[in-house]
């Protein structure tokens, strides 16, 4: 895995996903990102006031967000679009805990695994050696939020502010040499 | 007649220097590291904007590039909101010989590159770059951005420590 892959990754989960410690008020939350690879010996810190992400948001150019709201459109060759994401969502969510998708795969020699578990939805990825892993744990709060825009459009701002109330790990990437973590605390 | 001619002798400059204390002073300093020179250059704020009063208007713009354009409002809202966050470290990058570092503290965003002997540090106050960013349009104004200095009296803007010991450093007073 290429860590700037990997970063790109993280900040795009972070849009996505959150943790469920605790519901806590957002007014000095910061969100951290720390990017390290050990055979560069490169380490990345990057911490912002949600306060400062949020505005970032608000204001950016409406091409990329209209009011809020990200068109996404059709997805991919199969024509896998938002508004089928959301009725799939909707589906899932209304299952209760399970295990949705278990992929196992000999070629890449990897697992994946997407669960809901209690409030979280869960994206697990290894490899069997151990050395390899990424945790995801999305909040059904937030795939709500974003799932709250109408038709082809993902509700960007309604997502960050369910994600905004969360506190701890949102996203842990390892691999043989780096690692990637994205987190929500009260601490700068 | 000696008497007014003493009296102007005294009040030109009190009311000249008087001015520029009131509007401020950017000092370059210069230090040379191999042959010991030492350059002093006291700019007044003032004369600086009387400068550029007389540069020709379409020379006076710098021209956003339209990507920019598109972002500036977002700037402006960041900066804003980063104004009013807690003091805190933004950005650490360590990799060997090489460290950047960008901290909030107060109305300064504080930025520090060490690179292989090479030092830099800059220090932005956040209202300084708000008065310089355009509301909207496509245009930054140099003589504008002169006159927003005054939002960082007392600061060293800027100071560079290079390998072979010269120093340069930008502060405004």
């Amino acid at each position: 895995m290429n860590v700037k892959t990997l970063g790109l990754a993280g900040v795009a989960a972070l849009m996505l996903a959150a943790p469920v410690r605790s519901a806590a008020p957002a007014g000095k939350a910061w969100v951290h990102v720390r990017v390290e690879e050990a055979n560069r010996q490169s380490k990345v810190s990057v911490n912002l006031p949600v306060t400062v992400v949020e505005a970032a948001l608000q204001a950016a150019p409406e091409d990329i967000l209209s009011h809020g709201h990200i068109h996404l459109g059709k997805m991919g060759k199969r024509d896998l679009s938002v508004s089928d994401l959301r009725k799939a969502w909707n589906e899932m969510k209304a299952t209760g805990d399970a295990e949705f998708v278990t992929v196992e795969n000999a070629d890449e020699d990897e697992t994946v695994r997407v669960a809901r578990a209690g409030n979280v939805m869960l994206v697990h990825v290894d490899k069997p050696s151990g050395k390899e892993s990424v945790r995801v744990e999305i909040p059904i709060e937030v795939v709500d939020a974003l799932f709250s825009g109408q038709g082809e459009e993902l509700n960007l701002r309604a997502g960050f502010a369910e994600l905004q109330k969360r506190r701890g790990d949102i996203v842990r990437v390892k691999d043989n040499d780096s690692t990637v973590r994205i987190w929500i605390d009260e601490g700068n | 007649m000696l008497k007014m001619i003493l009296i102007g002798a005294v009040a030109v400059p009190t009311i000249a220097a008087g001015s520029v204390a009131a509007t401020g002073v950017v000092v370059v300093d210069v230090r040379e590291a191999r042959n010991g020179q030492h350059i002093v250059v006291p700019v007044p704020l003032a004369l600086a904007q009387v400068a550029a009063a007389f540069v020709p208007e379409e020379k006076m713009h710098m021209r956003l590039p339209r990507e920019a354009q598109q972002y500036m409002p977002v700037a402006k809202q960041v900066l804003a909101a980063l104004a009013e966050a807690e003091d805190g470290e933004l950005v650490r990058v360590e990799e060997p010989n090489e460290k950047v570092s960008i901290r909030k503290e107060g109305d300064l965003l504080k930025i520090q590159v060490d690179d292989n002997g090479e030092h830099v540090k800059v220090q932005v106050p956040i209202s300084l770059a708000l008065s310089v960013l355009p509301e909207s349009g496509s245009q930054l104004s140099p003589s504008q951005a002169v006159w927003a200095l005054q939002h960082a009296r007392l600061t060293e803007i800027v100071n560079v420590q290079g390998r072979d010991g010269e120093q340069v450093t930008l502060t405004v007073y």
